[in-house]
This record gives C-alpha cells, structure tokens and sequence, in this order.
C-alpha cells in the first residue's frame, strides 16, 4: 500500500499571485481517511494537485521541495503512470468527462481502454465500479445528459475503476442533496476499510468528521491545524475557520455548563448519548411545550398583496416529465427556504417566477402580472434570479462589468446603477476582487459574483438556487447576512437550500417540496417538527432538531434553545 | 447504496455491445439505427472502404444505367437492414433527392448545352412550345443516380454503424487514438454545445437581456451568447486535456478496447472485392 510523503513543499502558480501552497511537511500513513477543510482559497486543491502529479505536470510554476507517492517521486513521474497509483475526483465533474463516450459504460472503461487491460477484466471493473457507487442503472445513459449528482458518481466510478491505492476527492459532494452526499461519504469510508488511503476536501464536516481518522485545516496555503476531528474541533478559535459540526458544539457546551464529557461527540448518536443524563423532563418546568421560545424571526412575513402567486401550477417538461404538480401558494417578503431532495421540483419552481418556463397548467403572478403575459426581460425589473452554477451566468471580463449588466439592460441611470452595484459587490465582499477576472477567482467566489450580480438589479423579489453550495464558514455567514439586509429592507427571498442549517437560522418560511408537490408549508418550527413528512423528500431536520426530537423534546431550532432543556 | 463497500463485485453477465448500442440517441436522422443485419455485423472500416468504392465507381461510369442499377441495389441492401435504417435513409433521399431530381431535370433537360433530339414536346401558353431533350435528361439522370449512390452508400455505412465501433475499428487498423477521440469528440460537442448555450440565454434573460425586442437587441444578444460560450468552451478544453492525461490517454503501449469488433473472412472478401472492383472500373474507362 501507498504512503504519501510531503517535504517542504512550496508552490506557486505561475498565473497567480504568490504561493498557493507553503512548507508543507507531513506524512499520510498508508489506509488512513484524511479530511481536509478551511477557507476558501486556502489552497486545498493545489494540496490535492500534487498528489496525482497535476502539479507540477499540467500546472505551470514552481515547485520547491518533494512530493512522494510510495516510492515514487512525484517531480519524476508522469501524469499517466500516477494515474495507476493515485485517483482524483475533480471539483466540478463535468469537467472530468472525457466528453467522447455515448454512454456511462464507454465514459468508465476508458481509462481501462488506455491501461491495455483484456476485454472481459474492462467489463468487469466498470460494471464493478458502477455498482460501487449504486449506479448501476445508468450503464447505458448518455453521460451528458446526467444531473450534477449522477455525473459526481459516474466520475467516482470512473476513478474507481482505475483501482488506484490513494483516492483523492477534492469537493465529492457539491453537487449532491445530504442524502446523496452521505451516500457518497460511506462508499469512501468503506474503500477505506479496503486499505485504500483517501483523501477528501469538503466543507460539510457534519457527515464527513465521523470517518476521519485524520483532519487538516489548511490556511493561507499552510497547514494550521493537524489532528483527529476531536482535537482540531476543541481548538480555541476554531469556530472562525471552520464549520464545526453541531454535534460537537453541543458536546462543548455540555462542557462550559459545567458537566464532565467525553469530548467532541462527532455523530448525532454519540451527542444524543452526552446530553441524555442531563435533560430534564419535558414537562418540568416547561409545561408550554416550547412553543414559546424566543428565538428566531419568525412571523415576520408581512400580510398584504403577495408579490409572487402561483394558482395551481403544473409543469410537464418535453417527454413527459411531470416536474410540478399543481402547486398553488402566495409569497409576500421574508426569507423563504425551498428545501427537498433532487429532482423534487424546486429549480422548475423557481424558473415559473421570472417566466424562464411558463406553467403547463395553472397561472403564475408576479407583482399582479401574469408571468405569460409578459417578456423574461419585463420580469427581471422584478425577480432578480441567480442560478446554482456561476459559470453559465458570468460572462465579462471583471466583476465589476459583471455586476453592472443587469443594471445596463434594465436601463438604470448612471446614479442608480454605480449605487447598486457598488451597495452588491460590497455585501458579497468582493470590493477587493472588482477589476479582476470572475474565471480567476475561486468556485465560491465566483458564486458569490453570479449573486452580486442578481442582486445589483435592485428587483422587489431576489430568488437564490443553492447560493451556500461550497462556500466556507466565513462565505456562508456572509450570504447569510445579505439576506438578512435584504429582508430588513422588506425584499422577498426566495432560497432553494439543501443546507437545513442554513434554512433554520434565516428562515421565516419553510417550504419542502417533493416529486412536485408541495409537502409541507410554514414556519421553519412547523416544517422541521415534521420529520416523517420530510424525510418523503430526503430532507433530514436539522442536527440540533433532531437531537431534541430523539431526546423526546419539542422542536428546538438552536444550541441555545436545547440548553434551556439542559440541566 | 447500502452494498456500496462490496467492491470489486464478481463476474458480470452484462453484454456491453447490446447495451452501447440501444443506448437512446438524439433521434436525429444521421444517428445510428441499432440493428443485427448483415450490415450491422460487418467491420466499420468494411463499409467504409465499399462505399467509397462504390461512389467512385458511380463516379467513373459513363452513362446513368450503371450508377441506377446501384442506387437500386443499394436501397434494397439498405432497406433489408431494418425499418429504423430504411426510414433514414428513405427519408433523406426524398427530402434531397426529390427536389434535385426536379431540378436537375427541368435545367438540364430544357438547356443542356449539347442538346439535340427532342424526347418531349409540351404546348405551354405564352411561350408557345417547351421541349425536353434527350441529351439533358440522360446527364440529369447520371448525376442524379450518382448522387443518391453517395447518399445511400455514406448513410447506409453511418446508420448502421455505432460510432463507437467506428472508432475501435479504425484504432485497430492503426488509426491514433488521437483522431478516434477527436471524432468521438466532435460527435458529442453539439448537443452539449445546445445545452449550455440555453442555460446561458436563460441567465442572460434573467437579468434582463431582451431577445425578442427587435433586431438591434436581438443580434446583441447572440454576440452577448458567443462569449461566455466559448469562454466556458476553452475552459472545457483545458481541464479535459487533464481529464484525458488522468486517465492514461497519453500512455504509450498496447491499447485494447470495451467493444469487439470482428473483421471476418467475409469483410475481407468484400474489401478485395471493392478494390478490384474499382481497379477493373478505372481501367476500363481510363485504357481501354
């Protein structure tokens, strides 16, 4: 088996600024499942670039000190003969598609084809692979028409076959719903079991800390921390850096309340086991049933003409695909999380507001006008819409340019569209990045221009698909942020989010929908003390959420309102 | 997913040629018709090599009567190979065949220069008389049936032959893997090109560009749509030279492949037979 070495290792890019990665010294023992996380731009691809040998073989710049793969240098070997020893799932996975099969079985074997391997050993990987990541079903699709979850396996399954000793996934999981990436985090805990040495970058630590045996949080192009999940999480500060999972917050307040624990309890599971001793009674002291906790901003949707009213809407796309389903629901200002599982709905949902799809049956008004009656470009003076991949949306050369061209087709004058603008790149702190390049920045980064964008149209509703898919603690907070200034200012937002978190803590409205239908609808209290309907949807209420529920406690949505059950 | 860490797995009963090849296309005409005739079993570069011989032989042949006798016998051999292939084939010689028939005969018929014995003579009003020549149906004819032998010949290999195969065949008769992927390649640009192109125009839209206003916006548009598009296409290019690399593209050695392509004693007789053909048409018309 295959042990990693690290020596001193420095890079830089030869288009970017600085160094991307420095004085890197550590092992990577041979079976262990490292995690690696940190802020954006922290270099934590280029961490995984060196380990297949795309830097320094495909990337420009240079390289100071040594990489080894087993008993191979790095420096020294080639980009093809690392690919025997080391697999890497690439951020985004279309880009990882050779782009040359017709169907998933071709895209699979086609490193197999390369190797030189007998016809029946290609069969057997790739169907054993596909079956590997549960996709055995997509064989024979047409890998470029797959969603952004299926081509995430399909790509797995294509490294897998490969039958590397060392995988290393940088983001495995950003394109797929918490059940698919939980799926995802199991096959490559289970390879691990295998003796395969992984290695993974993610931000969603909830699911992935668990499994580690080992976690990396990478600053600034170093590494900062280095340890198991339990130390790296009971770090001071970490909280800056880092998501730290609930379960491991609440193992740390269990302890500045002043119970003995164990630690940082990294499942839900072992923080249930924490807490259990120390709840008291329900109906102690608390006869009310929570219903009363002051906590968060709900009820703050205002009455009044809903700005968005969709009247029994049904979309079936061409095949005959029935996306919607008769959804019938009014939205008036506020934040309103669309939560459910892929494929439930919610992208066509949103893509009915601003006329990009017209109802197959049903009527849709926006600010009184009927959606069919009038022209995409009529609607954006009033839904400002940001889809979930930035590439599709950025099209100028600087963000700045970027962000002024909603402003431009809708005509703003001068003064209107330089205080827009400049009011958007500052809420998505992106002042800093205004005359650079969108495709220069970072995935997150460039998510958050696409944002910016949308939001320096200055439109009444503003509707976000997937807007914290990928950012860091620090990019999450601060969306989180511009949503709260935009609802202050009395603006409906509208999020699709697979983040429950997320929806919990700036939410006033919870809408789950699943196979097109409209399953639950109300406070985020009502919507997450209902996981039964919710789970229909693969939608699992928040961690602290589901604590409480397995504690036998009402629908808590806070660490602080757990407590107040905690003696 | 719950047997996700069983790896490896035991032996597959899957068959792979079947699967590849009732995979669901895009239905458009020049698609590949999956089928199990005669002419879906023999070797890609088989037809390839016959139906080059065949147009130029249909090319070489003086008169109309050689290239009509192998339009008819093509379209009986293409028809033979499937309904799915003979509605492509069939559909695309009425669509282009017919009004070049029309053409063809009306132009040359009437004005072929070296027109002399009249085979028709309508009365038409005003012009008083209209007459078709002998001379200029019989060329119209000849280029007509020479055309619909390249049509019949070229689609009839295309349609009945995965593209995939196509590749393998041509990499195993030493082709570079280079070439094969760039047609492969090529294949799937298109609809991924379509694609991308609609999702780019529906954020454009949303944020305000008007497409259907009038012309001036509307070109801008389209010049609005070709940046990112290739933008997003150089950036593709770039990342998938990598993709490639990982998955050992670039090595050198011995290649094998997911499809067997068989090249049997009867595809070599047909090539013999195709070249001798050709040789034996050649000479005639350029010796003898």
């Amino acid at each position: 088996m295959t042990h990693i070495t690290f020596e001193d290792v420095t890079w830089g890019y030869r288009t970017g600024e600085g160094r991307a990665v420095s004085n890197l010294d550590l092992e990577i023992e041979s079976g262990s499942f490292v995690g690696i996380t940190g802020p954006s731009d922290a270099g934590k691809s280029t961490f995984c670039r060196l380990i297949p040998g795309y830097v320094p073989h495909y990337f420009d710049g240079e390289l100071e000190g040594s990489v080894r793969v087993g008993d191979r240098a790095v420096r020294e070997a080639s980009i093809g003969e690392l690919a025997e020893r080391v697999g890497m799932l690439f951020e985004n996975p279309f880009d990882q598609l050779t782009g040359a099969s017709t169907t998933v079985i071709e895209e699979v074997a086609f490193g197999l084809e390369n190797l030189g391997l007998a016809r029946e050993e290609i069969v057997e990987r790739s169907v054993g692979s596909l079956r590997q990541v549960g996709i055995e079903e997509l064989i024979d699709r047409n890998p470029q028409r797959l969603s952004g979850g299926q081509s995430q396996r399909v790509a797995l399954a294509s490294v897998l076959a490969m039958a590397p000793d060392v995988l290393v996934l940088d983001e495995p999981t950003s394109q797929l719903d918490p059940h698919g990436a939980e799926a995802v985090f199991e096959i490559v805990a289970g390879m691990k079991e295998q003796g395969y040495t992984v290695i993974v970058v993610s931000q969603r630590l909830d699911r992935l800390a668990p499994h580690l045996d080992r976690l990396l949080v990478m600053e600034d192009g170093e590494i900062a921390h280095d340890g198991a999940p339990e130390e790296v999480f009971t770090t001071p500060g970490i909280d800056a850096v880092v998501d730290v999972p609930q379960s491991v917050r609440i193992g740390r307040r269990l302890r500045e309340v002043g119970h003995e624990t164990d630690g940082a309890p990294l499942t839900v599971p072992a923080a249930i086991e924490e807490l259990r001793p120390h709840v008291s009674d329900t109906s102690a002291g608390r006869a009310d049933g929570g219903v009363t906790v002051p906590s968060s901003p709900e009820g703050r949707e205002a009455d009044g003409d809903p700005r968005v009213a969709f009247e029994e809407v049904a979309h079936v796309y061409e095949g005959g695909v029935e996306a919607l389903s008769g959804v019938s629901l009014d939205m008036a200002s506020g934040c309103v999380c669309l939560v459910g599982q892929n494929g439930a709905g919610k992208t066509t949902f949103v893509k009915h507001m601003n006329g990009l799809l017209e109802p197959s049956r049903g009527v849709v008004r926006v600010d009184g006008i009927e959606t069919t009656d009038a022209r995409v470009a009529q609607l954006a003076r009033h839904v400002g819409l940001s889809f979930q991949n930035p590439d599709d949306q950025l099209f100028h050369d600087s963000v700045e340019a970027e962000v002024r061209y909603g402003p431009k087709n809708l005509k703003f004058d001068e003064e209107r569209a330089d205080e827009t603008v400049e009011r958007a790149i500052e809420r998505l702190d992106l002042t800093d990045a205004r005359d650079r390049n969108p495709y220069d920045l970072g995935m997150p980064r460039r998510k958050r221009v696409a944002v910016a964008s949308v939001l320096a149209m200055d439109t009444e509703t503003v509707v976000l698909d997937e807007p914290t898919g990928g950012q860091d603690a620090p990019g999450t907070a601060l969306l989180g942020d511009a949503i709260e200034e935009l609802v202050a200012e009395g603006k409906l937002v509208v999020v699709i989010t697979h983040d429950v978190g997320f929806a919990r803590r700036h939410a006033d409205r919870v809408i789950a929908l699943g196979q097109g239908e409209v399953l639950l609808d109300g406070n985020p209290r009502e919507v997450f003390g209902n996981p039964e309907t919710l789970a229909e949807t693969d939608v699992d209420p928040p961690v602290v959420t589901r604590i409480g529920h397995e504690l036998g406690l009402p629908t808590v949505l806070s660490i602080d309102e757990l407590f107040e059950y905690v003696e | 997913m719950s047997d996700g860490a069983t790896a490896g797995a035991g032996t597959t009963d899957v068959d792979v040629e079947a699967l590849i090849e009732n995979a669901d296309g895009t239905d458009s005409l020049f698609e590949y018709r999956p089928g199990s005739s005669v002419l879906h079993r023999l070797n890609p570069v088989t037809k390839l090599v016959a139906s080059g011989a065949l147009i130029l032989i249909a090319f070489l042949l003086p008169t109309f009567w050689g290239p009509l006798a192998l339009t008819v016998g093509l379209f009986v051999l293409v028809a033979t190979a499937g309904a799915g292939v003979a509605r492509s084939v069939g559909t695309v010689l009425v669509a282009v065949g017919g009004p070049l028939a029309l053409s063809l005969v009306l132009v040359q018929g009437l004005f072929y220069p070296q027109n002399e014995t009249v085979l028709v003579s309508l009365a038409v009003p005003v012009i008083d008389r209209l007459a078709f020549y002998e001379e200029g149906i019989e060329f119209a004819l000849l280029i007509l049936f020479r055309l619909t032998v390249l049509m019949i010949a070229l689609l009839g290999a295309i349609v009945t032959t995965h593209p995939k195969k196509l590749t393998v065949a041509l990499m195993e008769k030493g082709v570079s893997n280079k070439i094969a992927y760039v047609f492969m390649a090529a294949l799937q640009f298109i609809p991924q090109m379509q694609t991308r192109a609609k999702s780019i125009l529906d954020a454009q839209q949303a944020r305000g560009l008007d497409t259907s206003a009038n012309l001036t916006s509307r070109v801008k548009s389209y010049v609005a749509l070709m940046a990112p598009l290739l933008i997003g296409t150089l950036i593709a290019t770039e990342t998938r030279a990598l993709a490639l690399e990982s998955r050992g593209f670039t090595r050198k050695g011995e290649r094998t492949y997911l499809l067997d392509v068989a090249d049997t004693g009867l595809d070599r007789a047909i090539r013999w037979l195709a070249g001798l053909a050709l040789i034996a048409v050649i000479v005639w018309r350029l010796v003898l």
